[in-house]
Order: C-alpha cells, then structure tokens, then sequence
C-alpha cells in the first residue's frame, strides 16, 4: 500500500502546505503514486528570482524515500555536470547519505522544498549565469561518496571508510567489534558513540548502496587531490 | 565607472555582431529580398546592396532597420521605364511574398503569411536608376511627395557618416530618439550630430554627448542640415520643422537635467552587464542563506 493511502492525513497535510506555500505547485495521483507538479519558484526576500517546470515524483514509501525530481521544461541541460540524468532528466538534488543534514526522515514535504530542492534550482540559476555552484557539488559517482565520507569521517583512508560504511550497513553492532578507526581497540572502547549516532542518521541501504559503489571503485573513487591530507580520525 | 565607461557599455549591449540571430534573421531575409527582386527582373543588370545603418555601422539592437537599394542602370528601362514604374514593379515583386508599404523612397516589408500577417521585418527596399555610367548619383521616386524625384548619392552618404569618426555619438544619439519617442528621421538626426560635433571629435563620449545636447536645448531653433549628396536638391528643412526643433530641445532639456541629478544611468538605464551584476548580487545574497546543498550524480 502506497504511503497516501496508508496516512490519508498525512497526505492531505502535505497537500494544504505545499499548495499554500507553492500556489503554482499541484498535488496529482497518477497509477498510486502521488506527483507534484507545476512551477517551482526560486524566491528570495519574498520576491521570485526565477521558476523551474518541475515534477516530483514521491516516493511509494514516502517521507522514507526521497522524491525523484525532474526539470520538465527542458531548460536545464541533460547533462552530468548539470546534475541532470541524460537518460530520464532526472535531477540529482542531494547525495543520499547526506539525506539527514537537509531533510531528516520524518521531516515534512516543505523543508525538501524550501531547503535542498530550493538551493538546487538557485544554484542552477547561478550556474546559468556564469556562476561557481554556489554550495559547492559533489563529484560523480563514487568519487562523490568518498569526498562526502573524507568530509565526515575526516579520513581519506578508503580502508577505514568501508569499514565503518560495514558498521553503518549492518543490522547490529557489537561492542566487541574492532573499531574501524583501525587503531585495534574494540569499538566500545573507541568510537562505539560516533558509530551509534551515524547510524541514526545514515540509513542501512544507503551505506550499503554507498559501500557497494566505494569497493566497486576500489582505489578509482579516490581522487588524489582529494585524498590528501589523510587526517587522523578523532574521536567526535 | 565613469560616464565613458558606462557610455561604453551602453553601446556594447547594443551592438550586433555579424553572429547574432538578429543579424541572420536579417541576412536570411535579405537574400530572399534579393532573390525576389532578380527573379522578377531578369533581364536587368541591378545592383542591389546594403544601405544604411548595416552599412554605415550605425545599427542598435534597440531598434534598427535592414535599407537595401536595388538600383538598375542608367538607361535601363527593363524594370521600368519611369522612376514611378520601377518603384510600382518593384513593388509588385515583393508583394509576392511580403505585404509592401510605400514609405517615401522605400517599399517597407511586412508578413502577409497567416503565421506571421503584418509583422513587421525592419526592411526597407529603395528602387531607383543611377543618373549615368558611373554608377555613382542616383534617382529615386518619392510617393507621396509634391517633389518626385530626388537625386542620391548612397556612397556619399555612406562616407558621410562612417568617415566623420561619430559613430558612437550616432549610435547613442539614435538610442536616445528611439528612448524619448522624438519624431526625427534616423538621417538627418546622424547629419545634426556630425554637424554639431564636427569640432568636438577629440572630445570624449560623454563630453559630445552633453555639448550635443546642449547645442539642441540653446540653439535648435537655428539648427539646419544639407543632405551631403545633394545639398541643393534635396530640401531637407521639412525634415526639421519648428515643431520637431521644440521637441529635440525639450528632450535634451530634460535629458541634461536627468545626467545632472541623477547620473548617465537615468538615461539610458542600467546596462546589460549592470543587470547581470545587479542579478548576480541577488542570487548570492540568497544562496548566503540557503540551505547549503550539493548535488551529485549516482553515476560517474
């Protein structure tokens, strides 16, 4: 069963806010699954700076899942280094894994839309202009989930980071484990807390997906400008 | 950014570059025109050319027309035997395809297609017949004029103005008719700023620009031009009425109060490359307190 039909309420919450929010934004159920579709402003200060076609696809599991975004009106470029899927148009908003920094599980429909989605069509519109990504972009693929997890764990040790992408994928961890810091205390004693508050954060099918994609790559996701310096992991 | 700077920037989002969709737009337009014109008069030798701003280096983005001559030689009366008979067959070439509108000298080309009926395409056709071998002087039909037939030079024209080293101050003065809605036409407003620059070519931009206005404002009412190809034969003091003088002295009143209280900007408004700082400045300002977001792409 799909979520609206799940949590009716929910979805008519979803509805009232983004619609009041988004005017030009509308709610549609096409063959069980709920797209919202319409014009997409770029505000700032109360006045629009610009507007995007927009459909978004939510997720059958929704709020778990993230919504499939796509610029409809064909103004953005298919192109990889647009962050647009040359196959589907699909809008590459955000890396996953780093879902609970911009729209944590459980969050409403409104903090995607006035947060990450908001900031990708504003970066676009930058990119247009001529301008640098204004928050920065991931790198593609793989390479992209190492900059993130160098960023978090502030290692650049590819070893180190699938080791603790191991913990974070799996369904239990033991006390008695190594610590993946690799400095061969038990996790207990080492970095049980960080590991327990990311796994809070970071579901098991993202790390999984993320650890699947760093050993596919192997040494290829790290880019050696980007691995330098290899910091030591502290224990926050 | 001095007022020469900005003066500078002014003309360049007004240039048109020999790449611009406009230009093309133009160029395409220009060889169907042509086409046209020598399928219809096959047995006559015309030599059809650029005129105008496109020749003269005088065009703005802003508002800017394409004046192509087609003139037959001296003697040639295979598109006509009279001055009016080339302008009407001229005329009825082009009413094949586009929907003609006598303009004095000129035919003004319109669409007549469903798709595009009464669009106006910035073009003007102007027939005539050289006076003699040389191909230099030529004769037109003025409709709707008591006078019909006026002698031209287009290469004296053309000398005219491209030799008189004002191009930008045409350019801009052409900007300023077209942004004050003033009546004069593009010809004698390009002969009144030769005429009253013609000893402040050393000056700046911005310093020409002020003194043109201030001659247009103080002494208008004395402000006569001679057309340089023909300067007894074609009177052009109609083309500069009392009425038209009070008006160009009005908008240069005005014109030089707005650069006295506020600034170039105040007439000719922000250029393109302002906007695109002013915009710039508007969306930085908003990603400053955006939710810092990086997209990333699953697949490499």
């Amino acid at each position: 069963m799909t979520w609206q039909r799940n949590d009716p309420a929910l979805y008519e919450k979803e509805k009232a806010e983004v619609e009041a929010h988004f005017p030009d934004l509308h709610f549609v159920i096409e063959n069980d699954l709920v797209y919202v579709r319409g014009s997409f402003a770029v505000m700032f200060e109360g006045k629009v700076l610009d507007r995007y076609s927009v459909e978004l696809q939510l997720a059958r599991n929704h709020p778990a899942g993230l919504p499939v975004v796509r610029e409809t009106g064909g103004r953005i470029p298919r192109h990889i280094d647009r962050h647009i899927l040359a196959a589907d148009g699909t809008a590459c908003v955000m890396l996953p894994d780093e879902r609970w920094k911009l729209w944590p599980v459980g969050s409403p429909l409104m903090k995607y839309l006035t947060g990450a989605l908001h900031s990708f069509f504003l970066a676009q519109t930058m990119v247009e202009e001529g301008q640098d990504w204004p928050f920065g972009q991931w790198a593609h693929g793989a390479r992209g989930i190492f900059q993130f997890y160098r960023e978090l764990l502030k290692t650049s040790d590819l070893r180190v980071m699938t080791a603790y992408l191991d913990y974070l994928a799996a369904k239990k961890v033991k006390g008695h484990w190594p610590c993946p810091c690799r400095n061969g205390k038990k996790l207990r004693d080492c970095h049980f807390d960080q590991i327990t508050e990311l796994r809070e954060k970071i579901s098991r099918k993202d790390a999984e997906r993320s650890l699947a994609a760093l050993k596919a790559a192997g040494t290829s996701a790290i880019d050696m400008n980007e691995a330098k310096p290899a910091a030591a992991i502290s224990k926050s | 950014m001095t007022a020469d700077e900005y003066l500078n920037d002014v003309l360049a989002s007004q240039a048109l570059g020999d790449d611009s969709d406009e230009v093309k737009a133009l160029q395409k337009h220009r060889a169907e025109v042509e086409k046209l014109i020598r399928d219809t008069f096959k047995d006559t030798a015309l030599i059809i050319r650029y005129a105008g701003s496109r020749a003269k280096g005088t065009m703005n983005k802003e508002s800017y027309d394409l004046d192509i001559i087609s003139y037959v030689s001296s003697g040639d009366n295979t598109a006509g035997e009279t001055l009016e008979d080339i302008y009407d067959n001229h005329k009825q070439a082009l009413a094949k395809k586009y929907y003609v509108e006598p303009k004095g000298s000129a035919l003004r080309l319109k669409g007549c297609d469903p798709d595009n009926l009464g669009v106006d395409f910035h073009i003007d056709v102007v027939p005539g017949r050289f006076t003699d071998e040389t191909n230099t002087d030529a004769y037109l039909y003025q409709s709707g004029s008591d006078k019909k037939r006026l002698k031209t030079n287009l290469d004296v024209h053309l000398d005219h103005v491209r030799d008189s080293g004002l191009i930008d101050a045409i350019r801009l003065a052409k900007l300023w008719k077209v942004r004050n809605g003033l009546p004069i036409r593009t010809f004698v407003l390009e002969l009144a700023v030769i005429k009253l620059l013609e000893d402040k070519k050393k000056k700046s931009l911005s310093a020409q620009m002020e003194h043109f206005w201030t001659e247009l404002r103080d002494n208008s009412a004395s402000l006569t031009v001679e057309d340089p190809a023909n300067p007894n034969g074609n009177d052009l003091s109609k083309c500069l009425d009392d009425n038209l003088k009070s008006q160009l002295a009005a908008a240069a009143k005005r014109t030089l109060e707005q650069i006295d209280s506020s600034g170039w900007e105040a007439v000719f408004g922000k250029t393109e490359k302002q906007e695109k700082a002013a915009r710039v400045e508007i969306l930085r300002r908003a990603a400053s307190v955006a939710t810092p977001s990086r997209p990333w792409l699953p697949e490499a």
